[in-house]
């Protein structure tokens, strides 16, 4: 099986270490992830398409005219993913779309025809289960983890066409699957407020404080996510919460693919979980992992 | 006091048919969190309406609700139950803030990277430095000619342009 990749902004430019797992990760089952030169931002569909929807559409639409794999295309983030399928969504629905911006794809010598499959990279860890439930060498035994899917990992379910948009399940199942425990908790579809913060930072920090005081009142001792907007929400903001507000957050945050690779047996430090700014060392000590 | 603008009214229902399905039940208003934790402040409903009655004023010049606090989680349109796209209609509104120049820095900010370097992030050299020790292969991304003649195509230039220049 191979697929190509599309790795976005966000992860490559600024925490390749998301990256470096999750290769790491995908080698191991034995899943080809084919690199592709020339792609550009996706663009952001929280940024670039809340401003120009058609230049959001003609960026990704150049985008997907360069994937070639029969397997399709896949990312680790989830705004790429969504971008990535509504611009697949919003060609195929509407002729005039389409042709629109094959006129302006043919400027720059292009064409999409709107064809070429999407996926998130945790779609493919569930289609994979099994294939993952044998590599586990060392189950993540005292893990309790507050599985946090994000939005756009799950909505508009009529692009996304993944899961379910309130009652999800694929990713507590991987989390499960690799012997960590889920954990429930208040306000776990609710938002991450990272999109907020382009307008309003007291608002977008209130969101992910509501989050994080539900996670700790839950007893979870870790967070697991799929996007990295919402890594950076968690992770970035805990320390600038606890000097505003007096709070002992010290709660680290995992990549699903950390998670998965911790499970197989890979060593911290190879995946780069040292570039982590709340180190789960204290967290591995702890549960004696 | 807001004026009725049928021409815009009629441009948002051109654009996204669903606004005229809407019987303002407040569903998406009660799934918000943005409304939550604003106390009503922001209020998807609210926007839906204005943009019912073509109230561009409102939308566009004042921002009353600001369309910019909407966090894209998409709540709304899943629970509304006639299928209103609301925020394909909160993004027709905000599309048209930007043509305005009426809009966040930082989305500007966001804007112009893309169209400088076809990419939201530039690679530092830290980050260089850090793929290297990690083991991870050198991207090579758009190249940026052609990024910029696809983003004149869409105008998308001009308007960055045009907010730089004010």
């Amino acid at each position: 099986m191979s697929y190509d990749l599309f790795l976005g902004c966000v992860i490559p430019a600024r925490l390749p270490f998301l990256e470096a797992s999750s290769r790491k990760v995908f080698e191991k089952l034995g899943i080809k992830l084919n690199d592709v030169e020339g792609f550009s931002c996706c663009p952001d569909p929280t940024g670039i398409e809340q401003i120009d929807h058609t230049t959001w559409l003609a960026l990704g639409a150049r985008n997907l005219s360069l994937c070639r794999n029969n397997g399709g295309v896949i990312s680790f983030c989830s705004g790429c993913v969504e971008t990535l399928k509504g611009v697949n969504y919003f060609i195929n629905k509407d002729l005039t779309t389409k042709k629109e911006i094959n006129r302006y794809l043919q400027k720059v010598g292009k064409v999409y025809e709107g064809k070429t499959e999407v996926k998130h990279f945790a779609e493919i860890l569930y289609e994979n289960l099994e294939n993952i439930k044998k590599n586990v060498e060392k189950p993540l035994e005292g893990f309790k983890v507050a599985v946090h899917y994000g939005c756009h990992y799950l909505r508009p379910s009529e692009i996304i066409e993944w899961d379910d948009p309130f009652e999800p399940i694929t990713i507590d199942e991987i989390v499960k699957a690799l012997g960590a425990e889920s954990v429930e908790y208040d306000l776990k579809m609710e938002c991450c407020g990272n999109p907020v913060e382009k307008s309003d930072r007291d608002l977008s920090l209130l969101m992910i404080d509501n989050k994080l005081k539900a996670i700790e009142n839950a007893g979870a001792n870790c967070v697991a996510v799929v996007c990295p907007a919402c890594y950076q929400q968690y992770e970035f903001n805990q320390r600038e919460l606890n000097k505003r507000n007096n709070t002992e957050y010290n709660l680290p945050i995992f990549y699903l693919s950390e998670l998965v690779g911790l499970a197989f047996g890979f060593f911290p430090e190879e995946m780069g979980l040292n570039f982590h700014r709340i180190k789960p060392n204290e967290l591995f000590e702890s549960i004696h992992f | 006091m807001s004026v009725i603008n049928f021409d815009f009214r009629n441009q948002v229902i051109k654009h996204n048919a669903s606004l005229s399905y809407c019987y303002q039940c407040s569903t998406c208003s009660g799934g918000c969190p943005v409304a939550l934790l604003t106390n009503g402040e922001y209020n998807p409903r609210k926007i839906i309406e204005e943009a019912i009655l073509g109230l561009q004023d409102k939308l566009i010049e004042v921002q009353d609700p600001n369309p910019w606090l909407c966090s894209t989680c998409q709540k709304c349109v899943e629970l509304c139950p006639q299928k209103v796209e609301l925020t394909e209609i909160f993004t027709l509104i905000k599309n048209k803030c930007f043509e305005e120049g009426k809009y966040p820095e930082a989305f500007h900010a966001q804007g112009q990277a893309v169209l400088e370097n076809g990419i939201a992030i530039p690679y530092s050299k830290a980050v260089l430095s850090r793929r290297e020790k990690l083991g991870l292969p050198i991207i090579t991304t758009a190249p940026i000619e052609e990024i910029k003649t696809l983003l004149r195509q869409t105008n998308f230039e001009q308007n960055i342009i045009k907010r730089e220049a004010e």
